[in-house]
């Protein structure tokens, strides 16, 4: 998904950290982080998966964000303190997820 | 198929209070209500939530907010709030160009982008004091250009008005139809014969005699996308017919919007304006009273023609010499037509 503030940026592979037990789960190209830890069961609110309602806010405590949700304000997005995992990605190779 | 990038009646002015007016116009549902400074506003009747008619909330401080869960809807088709949400991802609805003249609200259906105030129709007689209005609006089950036929043929006010204002001389009188660019104008002048009841009761409201012979006229003017004018009158005879003098003479103007509402169903805004005694507002009341009654009687004959054609697409119809007026207004229109879906077509592939 492209957005205004992101717009054409092509999707790349990383991996999530889940904070609390240390896992590591790939997060290839095409697929988003919440489908992948929805599948590894993981009971992350959601709704829209496009960016919008904001039911799957999840805490980042390392890792670059790519922002690509119309939730979360510029001032939110800049603190790279939190994302919505069914649309925004990775610059850095990992994010480290408050979970 | 409508001509969308054109000026249409959406309601008239009085219908739009502060409360919003759900309306299917060219097939689609819009949604119109008042904004800020009681300016007309229109949007997709369609709330980006769950897709409930907007048109089912209220307005308030300018802003349409949906009766289902409290969107609040903009002018402009965006989201401006909506309780407990960040709107700013909401998807936009689409958009409706309107305006307020001549005591209606007129839309265009088709892209905002394109709407051009300066192809809105100018009417002398609206906001007029030497012109007096009155009219209404009813909703008929046809296509509308059955009803632009039946205005554009008055031969049938011989049989479906046939106690108002028919009169056998209609018949037997040829009209005559010129065609001037997107203008079709269908004619027919009679010459000393009785005045019907309608026309009678009007000679007397202009304090001239009912019992005399008069000439009597219809002009028909179909103008894009489906306004009718029909100029009609009664003058004493031999005092110059359509151009005598006003004391030898009662007249007026049958104004008819007619706006697509389905493929099969309109919003027939119809009224008649006229010069005479443009301040006595009893006369007013009466002349509408008696122009609803006449007009009532063609929405039995226009639903089942509907109805008959639904049944029998592929039977052929007539078209005879008194028709040449509704077929000429359809070439117009087909014309028209074609060349917004060529215009449609070159932005798709440009």
């Amino acid at each position: 998904m492209s957005t205004p503030e992101n717009p054409s940026v092509p999707d790349t592979d990383f991996e999530v950290e889940i904070a609390s037990t240390g896992q590591v789960f790939p997060i290839p190209a095409g697929q988003s982080v919440l489908h992948t830890l929805m599948f590894e069961g993981f009971d992350i609110p959601f709704a829209c998966e496009e960016g919008v309602c904001g039911s799957c806010l999840t805490g980042v405590k390392s890792g670059e964000v790519d922002h690509r949700d119309h939730y979360l304000t510029p001032e939110e997005q800049a603190a790279n303190t939190q994302f919505m995992p069914c649309c925004s990605r990775a610059r850095s190779a990992k994010l480290v997820l408050d979970l | 198929m409508f001509i969308q990038n054109t000026w249409y009646v959406a309601c008239q002015s009085h219908e739009l209070t502060d409360k919003p007016l759900g309306r299917t116009i060219c097939n689609q549902r819009i949604a119109f209500f008042r904004g800020l400074d009681n300016q007309p506003a229109a949007v997709q009747d369609f709330c980006p939530h769950r897709g409930a008619p907007l048109s089912l909330g209220k307005v308030c401080e300018g802003k349409l907010v949906c009766g289902y869960h409290g969107l609040e809807m903009g002018c402009d088709g965006k989201t401006v709030a909506m309780p407990g949400q960040r709107v700013r991802g909401f998807a936009p609805v689409k958009k409706f160009a309107v305006l307020e003249r001549y005591g209606f609200v007129w839309v265009w259906p088709g892209d905002a982008d394109l709407a051009d105030e300066s192809t809105m129709p100018v009417f002398e007689w609206f906001d007029n004091p030497h012109w007096a209005y009155g009219g209404g609006l009813y909703h008929i089950a046809c296509d509308y250009r059955l009803m632009v036929d039946n205005l554009m043929d008055l031969t049938h006010e011989t049989y479906v008005h046939a106690t108002s204002i028919g009169q056998l001389e209609i018949d037997e009188t040829p009209c005559k139809t010129t065609v001037d660019g997107d203008k079709v104008v269908t004619s027919r002048f009679m010459e000393n014969i009785k005045a019907p009841p309608f026309w009678q009761m009007a000679l007397r409201a202009n304090d001239l005699p009912d019992d005399q012979l008069v000439d009597r006229w219809q002009i028909c003017r179909f103008t894009p996308p489906s306004h009718v004018l029909i100029e009609v009158g009664v003058a004493l005879a031999g005092k110059g017919g359509y151009q005598a003098a006003p004391e030898h003479k009662a007249y007026s103007v049958v104004v008819d919007f007619i706006t697509p509402e389905t493929d099969t169903s309109i919003h027939y805004f119809w009224g008649m304006v006229r010069q005479f005694k443009p301040n006595d507002q009893a006369l007013t009341e009466q002349i509408r009273q008696g122009q609803g009654g006449i007009f009532a009687e063609d929405m039995q004959m226009l639903e089942q023609q509907q109805q008959n054609l639904l049944a029998n697409p592929d039977r052929s119809l007539l078209m005879l010499n008194i028709d040449t007026g509704g077929v000429q207004s359809r070439r117009v229109i087909d014309r028209l037509l074609a060349q917004e879906q060529a215009a449609s077509a070159q932005k798709v592939t440009a």
